[in-house]
């Protein structure tokens, strides 16, 4: 263990512990005691605040870990999460402010809130729900697994002892994870996530600059990388096995898969809960564009950071035996830079791994507390009742990520991440056509969200990899051609036309349609307008 | 939507979609030259996209608060929470 580095890594930890704490006092309200304060942090975030907060909850630790890992193991599709990142904004721009203004209204807490109301329809919002927990588990479970990779690069885990002593270090951290979220709610991972995304940004900078200065420039990096892969393909064809290492994409087939991956990430990224938590928590609708036009940024570092894969194979980094490409990042850091500078990257990471998985439990717990507890356990449920119920669930969700990850395989949560986001794209019809139109019948939706979810789950099933016999690869070959596209895609397709057909021939049967809870004025209210107050009163719900 | 603000809604939502389309043409930029400080042209191409969807949406914000803001004006409603 190194001890500057572990000095300078306890210290940055320490100081987000006590700032988790004293987040409850930040912005402080009347009462803690509602899901608008405790899940939304008071509904009341500005621009600057938003910025850090989205930032902070869409770029996770584990994109930090698996991004590069990908590019450093050669696969040509790794920097789809570029693209993915520019296609999402405009997206954002277009249809969140409506989310924004129709959930402010009626104070709804979710995305399946909205689809409850929208549709008239608990057990369309209850499918909304139940697809966003599953998703959002194993994304927790996986910043568990980042957490985890910086500290056996640290030294914290011995290799020896049972499963619960060698990971005793990434208990403690959630623990205190688990303590602060619970009595501060969102505001504690807003507060975080400047430091956070103040440390990614310094050390990501300092990285792309000071490494590959150290290998001979970026020219001679990519040089290394493509003779590392050309040989590294050659002897795979030697051995008669396929040759996939790459650059980049430069057939057909690969570049159908970036596009498509990186289409499939965008559509889904705003469906998972979390990116709805932070969305909403915003003061009022121009933070959203504002912040649309000001998030690429982020982008931008992502694409730096991705590249330090490129740069870890240049720089020879040893990743163990047998090989976990997942510390490559973290063992660069390690090989390159002054101790001290090192514990500041790890606690780069390792927080980078708390601001998500807080924001990820407490958007599990609004969704189980506003679309399971209140609508088919607790009608009557007042809004310090949800706000308990809530709390006790981020700590039941966090710990059942924990036990998931230590206890389980650890590929399994990896598996469950891919078809998480398989699974989270298909409840996109349900909300996004909602935004605009109440043209598609409710059991349409959710007989076109059942069958993509059953196919979706089959063919990841049925996709082999060369190292393993299922959940080998989030693209498959699209039925008919020989073109290989991603899974979330061909699934949204019929989930699109099961939904279309299904309304079609619902409405020629003329089955009840359900009522419409909201008014076409409601997805273009603003803070100020009637039922859209600055300061809610939880007792009293707008609506 | 209204007579003084459809064209507005409309260049936004031209710019949105000159945003968000080159990312998808891959086999446009799938390349390696011309490369610039080293980075094949795949890598700072992307970068590049990166620097033009923010310069678009950021034009897109002001067209649509302006649009937004004429809507209201036509249907009664006080501007300035939006700002």
């Amino acid at each position: 263990m190194n001890g500057v580095a572990f000095g300078v890594f306890l210290f940055l930890f320490l100081l987000v512990t006590v700032m988790g704490f004293a987040a409850a006092r930040w912005r402080r309200a009347k009462t803690m005691d509602s899901l608008d304060e405790w899940g939304l942090g008071g509904r009341g975030f500005g621009t600057f605040i938003a910025w850090f907060l989205i930032g902070g909850d869409l770029y996770t630790a584990y994109t930090f870990i698996a991004v590069p890992a990908t590019l450093f193991a050669g696969s040509v599709t790794g920097f789809f999460a570029v693209p993915y990142t520019i296609i999402i904004y405009p997206m954002v721009f277009a249809f969140l402010p409506r989310l924004w203004s129709v959930s402010h209204r009626h104070g709804y807490v979710t995305p399946a809130d909205f689809v409850e109301g929208r549709y008239g329809s608990k057990s369309l919002g209850l499918a909304v729900a139940a697809t966003g927990i599953v998703a959002t588990m194993p994304y927790i479970a996986l910043q568990l697994v980042g957490m985890q990779v910086v500290l056996q690069v640290l030294g914290l885990q011995p290799s020896s002892g049972n499963w619960f002593l060698k990971d005793l270090p990434l208990f403690i951290a959630f623990l205190i994870l688990a303590a602060y979220t619970y009595s501060s709610g969102l505001r504690a991972p807003a507060l975080i996530a400047f430091v956070k995304d103040t440390l990614i940004y310094l050390v990501i900078i300092v990285a792309v600059i000071y490494i590959p200065h150290h290998l001979g420039g970026w020219g001679q990096v990519f040089h290394t990388v493509k003779s590392n892969f050309d040989s590294s393909n050659a002897a795979a064809a030697a051995a008669g096995q396929p040759a996939t290492k790459g650059v980049f994409p430069a057939t057909g087939v690969g570049q159908w898969a970036y596009a498509s991956l990186a289409l499939g990430s965008a559509l889904a990224l705003f469906m998972y809960p979390h990116s709805v938590t932070g969305v909403l928590s915003t003061r009022n609708r121009g933070v959203i564009r504002r912040n649309a036009a000001l998030l690429p940024a982020y982008s931008f570092l992502l694409g730096l950071l991705a590249l330090l894969g490129f740069v870890a194979v240049a720089a020879a980094v040893k990743v163990g035996n047998p090989p976990n490409a997942q510390l490559a990042i973290p063992q660069l850091m390690e090989d390159q830079f002054p101790s001290w500078f090192a514990g500041v990257a790890y606690a780069a990471i390792v927080i980078g791994a708390l601001v998500p998985a807080a924001i990820m439990s407490i958007a599990a717990a609004n969704l189980w507390t506003r679309n399971i507890y209140k609508a088919f356990i607790n009608r009557a449920a007042t809004p310090v009742q949800e706000a308990r119920q809530a709390k006790l669930v981020s700590l039941v969700v966090k710990f059942g990520a924990l036990i998931f990850v230590l206890a389980l395989n650890k590929s399994f949560a990896i598996n469950l991440q891919l078809l998480g986001g398989v699974w989270i794209l298909q409840t996109f019809p349900a909300i996004v056509a909602g935004l605009y139109t109440r043209w598609f019948h409710r059991w349409a939706l959710l007989a076109g969200w059942l069958a993509s979810m059953v196919y979706g789950t089959w063919v990841a099933y049925d996709t082999p990899s060369p190292t393993q016999a299922h959940f080998g690869s989030s693209v498959h070959v699209f039925p008919g051609t020989h073109t290989g596209i991603y899974i979330a895609i061909t699934a949204f397709i019929l989930n699109v036309v099961v939904a279309v057909v299904g309304t079609v021939v619902l409405r020629a049967l003329r089955v009840p349609d359900g009522v419409d809870g909201t008014r076409p004025e409601d997805y273009v209210a603003d803070i100020g307008d009637e039922g859209v107050e600055p300061e809610l009163n939880p007792v009293q719900p707008a609506h | 939507m209204n007579a003084r603000s459809t064209g507005l809604w409309v260049l936004t939502g031209i710019l949105l979609v000159v945003a968000a389309v080159p990312p998808l043409l891959v086999p446009v930029y799938a390349r390696t030259t011309p490369t610039l400080w080293g980075f094949p042209f795949f890598f700072w191409f992307q970068f590049l996209l990166v620097i033009w969807a923010a310069v678009l949406t950021t034009g897109a914000y002001f067209l649509a608060k302006e649009a937004y803001r004429r809507d209201r004006a036509a249907r009664g409603m006080r501007n300035g929470g939006s700002r």
